[in-house]
């Protein structure tokens, strides 16, 4: 007995073979796939879902030289978005755009075009980073119906109290084409932030610490899964600041004052130490806010503050250039004593005027003023003695101790910008006739003799003049300024501190410096010396001073005047150096002058404090 | 006539233990990516072999009369897609019966393929006249799914119809005719087609055109089944699938997920399991004892083979994306049991068998124990 046995006709016989062929067709290509281009599939798997992603280092901590913060890392978000995870259907990615245009501010065009330039699909774009509280918490609520929308946690730099600070710390911002070009073998992104001005930008290297990366696998909705691989990132240093924090602001608020009283716009302030070339505050009005920077200033706003007259972000303190009028005596009468054209008893007369190569040359004073020694020149701010004394120098001798006081070079610091003036002579002259070819153009010696009271081509800034106050009061160490007084180590241990750094010794003896500084103390404290604003029954720190009124903008008389005043204290051992400008503020000693009066009065009074260790 | 316990036992076991191998292999990949999905497709195999076993008891025979019937259900059940479908993946699809959701696509395959068996069983011989009658049974189905649009199931009735006539015995020169008919209409297609779908054939021409869009999927598939090598990740562990760079990884693209996790080793276990699949289902027709249960059986071999090698196909990037679920492992239900509902026809048909071979006076059946039952 047997089973009945299959019937299997022709045509079911074909279509086991069409079958078994198509089958085996499917097998071929699964071999293909499978085995022959496995390594390329699983690299492309590997490149789809994992994504090798920058861990920014911490940007390290500015503060004050007592460790008050001024400049930190506050936490913000930043939004990007994954286009391989936004909606495939083209009317609901739009709809979607649109939503997070709206939610985020950033206009929808820059959506599409930030999508459309987008090198890699898988790879999230930045959209927009400091959001705001409001932004990033709206956003947030509603991410679970943003697919490809990410909200990731991205430190804001935030800075303190803008008017005071803003010069002297600068602001970071994102590297623009040019900028990355230079940077990038230093192993910058293209959109990484970078320090672009002030301490930010001087101390970049040390701030800005060193980026880590993380293979993060994400699923298809952009959300991290595992972290494949890391090299966590390592926090910049932090720096202490040689700065006051509570001075600093004292001298932002006399300096405005300052200005406001003058009817001007502008002006400098610094307060430097002069024995070790720290500089304790230094003010540039008007200022900025560096916080507009960080958070990503609008095209308008940068265009108003470039635009504007008083020139906000220009730093007036080590990038102002302005003739140093009077206060430039110093180094007049320093080289005239040392050259033996002067001793410190000889008695010249002060008159009115005197006449040279048929110009007249006129004093401050309309009348004569009797004659007089070096230190009450000084003191009363001759300008026919220190004709008398240039003249007999010469202008060459006379521009090799303005060099040697610091001028013509730009001082190095920190803070980049700092400017070199102007130191002019006839060789300078020479060179300059050279390049115009304008006939009969030559030096005039008149000009030696209104370079003698810090007039003629001569230029300088509130730095310069600080570290040449400096040198006088400290019996002629010129030093190179600086605004750091410590560097950490994200840990914490010390990683450098400031030592005083000499560039030279002023070519004048300590006897002929001495004759130089009894002029400035008398400036200060002799009934006739221009300083005496200063004499009051509350300031009764012995020092020395020199008012400036330096005429610009051309020549002849009735020119307006930047008002100067420096100063030092105490007399003996001194431990302050202040330099005030207000430009286009007048006579020195009614604009300038009060200011480093307060500035003065509020050192003394809060001494403890700005020298406690 | 339901079978006795005894014919029971003449059951195409081999096929029901392929089916069981593959409904586990599916129930693994969808326990891997989804386990709502693995959940509802669990419910849905219990009462599918619910369903197999009584469709394995029902005498198919008596479907011929049923035929009529259940092709005017096939159309009413698509047509009411399309008044009150459901939009799903941009195409109609569903439609809501006493609150579950159900694919008229998918029930309509087997309801046409009785149809077509029925019609093709009532003529002896296959000429051009019934060739024009089976086109006219064959179109509206086919319309009405591609107006969803449903490229897939359009796909899987134009097989129907072709291997239907080519297993039916239809002369050679009907056979070339319909083929150059159909030479002619599918270049036409593109202009049928709808948007996105004319856009998934350009895709797959080209999946680099559209890596966003409707390439992706094409991309993240091949990515998908590549990464499995030879061995495969490893079981819950293609991460192609599980991170959902797979789309539609419980359904049109299950076979992705089921490559990578199991590597070529696994892929080509379940193309042989197909094949015997296959092979079970023709044996079963080459066994049929009428012409109804052959062609019933062979029809049901066209229906997997077509749905088999067009959604591997579409997965590999041998053959346009066109939504299809692989029978037994995609999730969903309607399609679930609509294979154990058909592949339980094919048992019924097993069941049914003449036992010994043509001894046509005696009107005696054998029964697998030797013993000999006479005819009441």
């Amino acid at each position: 007995m047997q089973a009945v046995r299959p019937a299997w006709n022709a045509r079911l016989i074909a279509g086991g073979l069409i079958a078994l062929l198509a089958v085996s067709a499917l097998a071929v290509r699964l071999v293909q796939l499978q085995v022959g281009e496995h390594q390329r599939l699983a690299a492309a798997g590997v490149e789809t879902r994992v994504h090798r992603v920058v861990l920014e280092a911490d940007r390290g901590v500015v503060y004050d030289r007592h460790g008050v913060q001024l400049a930190g890392n506050s936490p913000a978000w930043q939004l990007s978005m994954l286009p391989a995870a936004l909606p495939a259907d083209a009317v609901l990615r739009q709809a979607e755009l649109a939503q997070v245009a709206r939610l985020s501010g950033v206009p929808e065009p820059s959506l599409g075009h930030l999508l459309l330039s987008a090198p890699d699909l898988y790879a999230p774009v930045t959209v927009k980073s400091g959001l705001s509280a409001d932004q990033s918490q709206a956003l947030a609520e509603r991410l679970p119906q943003l697919p490809g929308i990410q909200l990731d946690p991205l430190p804001l730099r935030t800075y303190a109290d803008w008017q005071d600070f803003g010069h002297v710390l600068g602001y970071t911002n994102r590297l623009n084409a040019n900028e990355y070009a230079r940077l990038k073998s230093l192993g910058y992104l293209p959109d990484e932030t970078a320090g672009k001005a002030g301490v930010e930008a001087g101390l970049e290297a040390l701030l800005r610490g060193r980026n880590g990366w993380a293979d993060v696998e994400t699923n298809a909705a952009g959300l991290p899964v595992r972290t494949v691989a890391e090299d966590p990132p390592l926090a910049g240093d932090s720096v202490y600041l040689s700065i006051d924090a509570g001075l600093q602001q004292a001298v932002g608020q006399y300096l405005r004052d300052g200005i406001q009283a003058a009817g001007v716009k502008a002006g400098a302030a610094l307060v430097v130490d002069p024995r070790d070339g720290q500089v304790l505050a230094m003010v540039s009005a008007p200022g900025y806010d560096p916080n507009q920077f960080t958070a990503g200033i609008s095209a308008a706003a940068y265009q108003r503050l470039l635009q504007d007259p008083a020139k906000p972000l220009y730093d007036r303190a080590l990038a102002g250039l302005y003739p140093p009028g009077s206060t430039f005596k110093m180094i007049t009468a320093a080289a005239g004593l040392e050259d033996g054209k002067l001793a410190a008893d000889t008695v010249l007369p002060c008159p009115a005027s005197i006449s040279y190569g048929g110009w007249t040359y006129r004093n401050w004073a309309g009348y004569d003023m009797g004659p007089m020694n070096v230190e009450k020149a000084i003191a009363v701010s001759c300008d026919t003695f220190f004709y008398r004394v240039a003249d007999s120098v010469g202008d060459m001798s006379l521009a090799n101790y303005a060099r040697d006081f610091g001028y013509g070079t730009a001082p190095r610091f920190e803070i980049p910008g700092a400017q070199a003036g102007l130191v002019p002579d006839e060789a300078w002259q020479a060179a300059q006739c050279a390049q115009s070819g304008a006939p009969g153009c030559r030096w005039n010696p008149g000009e030696t003799l209104t370079m003698g009271i810090g007039q003629s081509a001569l230029l300088t800034s509130p730095l310069i003049q600080a570290m040449y106050v400096s040198a006088v009061a400290n019996g002629g160490t010129l030093l190179q300024p600086t605004v750091v007084s410590q560097v950490r180590a994200p840990g914490g241990e010390v990683v450098s501190t400031a030592h005083p750094t000499v560039i030279s010794q002023v070519p004048v003896s300590p006897a002929n410096l001495e004759v130089v500084r009894q002029g400035m103390r008398q400036c200060l404290q002799a009934p006739y010396g221009t300083g005496f604003l200063f004499r009051n029954d509350r300031f009764k720190y012995d020092g020395g001073c020199k008012t400036g009124s330096a005429q610009y903008g051309g020549s002849g008389t009735n020119l307006p005047l930047h008002a100067w005043f420096t100063f030092f204290s105490p007399y003996d051992h001194p431990e302050i150096a202040i330099v005030v400008v207000v430009e286009g503020g007048g006579e020195g000693h009614d604009t300038a002058e009060p200011v480093a009066v307060k500035v003065a009065d509020y050192y003394y009074s809060h001494r403890d404090q700005i020298r406690a260790a | 006539m339901p079978p006795s316990a005894s014919a029971w036992r003449r059951l195409d076991l081999h096929q029901a233990l392929t089916v069981a191998a593959l409904l586990v292999l599916g129930l693994m990949t969808l326990f891997s990516t989804s386990r709502a999905d693995f959940s509802s497709q669990l419910g849905g195999a219990l009462a599918g072999v619910v369903l197999y076993v009584a469709a394995a008891a029902f005498d198919y025979r008596r479907l011929t009369a049923a035929a009529p019937y259940l092709y005017a259900l096939a159309l009413l059940m698509l047509l009411a897609v399309e008044v009150a479908g459901h939009t799903a993946f941009g195409a109609q699809r569903w439609i809501r019966v006493a609150g579950i959701q159900v694919e008229p696509s998918e029930i309509s395959k087997l309801l046409v393929l009785i149809a077509l068996s029925a019609f093709l069983a009532r003529r002896e011989t296959v000429g051009r006249r019934e060739v024009l009658l089976l086109a006219c049974l064959g179109l509206p189905p086919t319309v009405l799914v591609l107006l969803q649009p449903d490229l897939g199931t359009a796909i899987v009735f134009t097989c129907l119809l072709l291997g239907l006539l080519f297993l039916a015995g239809a002369p050679r020169l009907v056979l070339a005719a319909v083929l150059g008919g159909l030479a002619v209409a599918v270049p036409l297609l593109p202009h049928l087609l709808r948007g996105y779908q004319k856009r998934r054939l350009q895709i797959f021409l080209d999946p680099a055109q559209d890596p966003l869009g409707a390439g992706y999927n094409l991309i993240q598939a091949r990515i998908a089944v590549g990464s499995g090598g030879v061995f495969g990740q490893g079981w819950l562990h293609g991460l192609q699938g599980q991170l959902g760079y797979v789309p539609e990884r419980t359904s049109d693209f299950v076979f992705a997920v089921y490559a990578e996790e199991f590597g070529l080793l696994g892929s080509l276990l379940l193309l042989a399991l197909f094949m015997v699949l296959l092979y079970r289902i023709a044996r079963a027709a080459a066994l049929a004892p009428d012409r109804f249960g052959f062609l019933l059986c062979a029809g049901a071999a066209v229906i997997v083979f077509a749905q088999v090698v067009q959604n591997i196909g579409m997965n590999v990037g041998l053959t346009p994306i066109a939504g299809i679920p692989l029978p037994f492992i995609s999730h969903g239900r309607s399609a679930l049991l609509t294979d154990f509902a058909l592949l339980g026809l094919v048992q019924s048909v097993v069941l049914r068998r003449p036992l010994v071979s043509a001894a046509p006076a005696a009107r005696v059946t054998l029964t697998e124990s030797g013993t000999i039952r006479l005819p009441v």
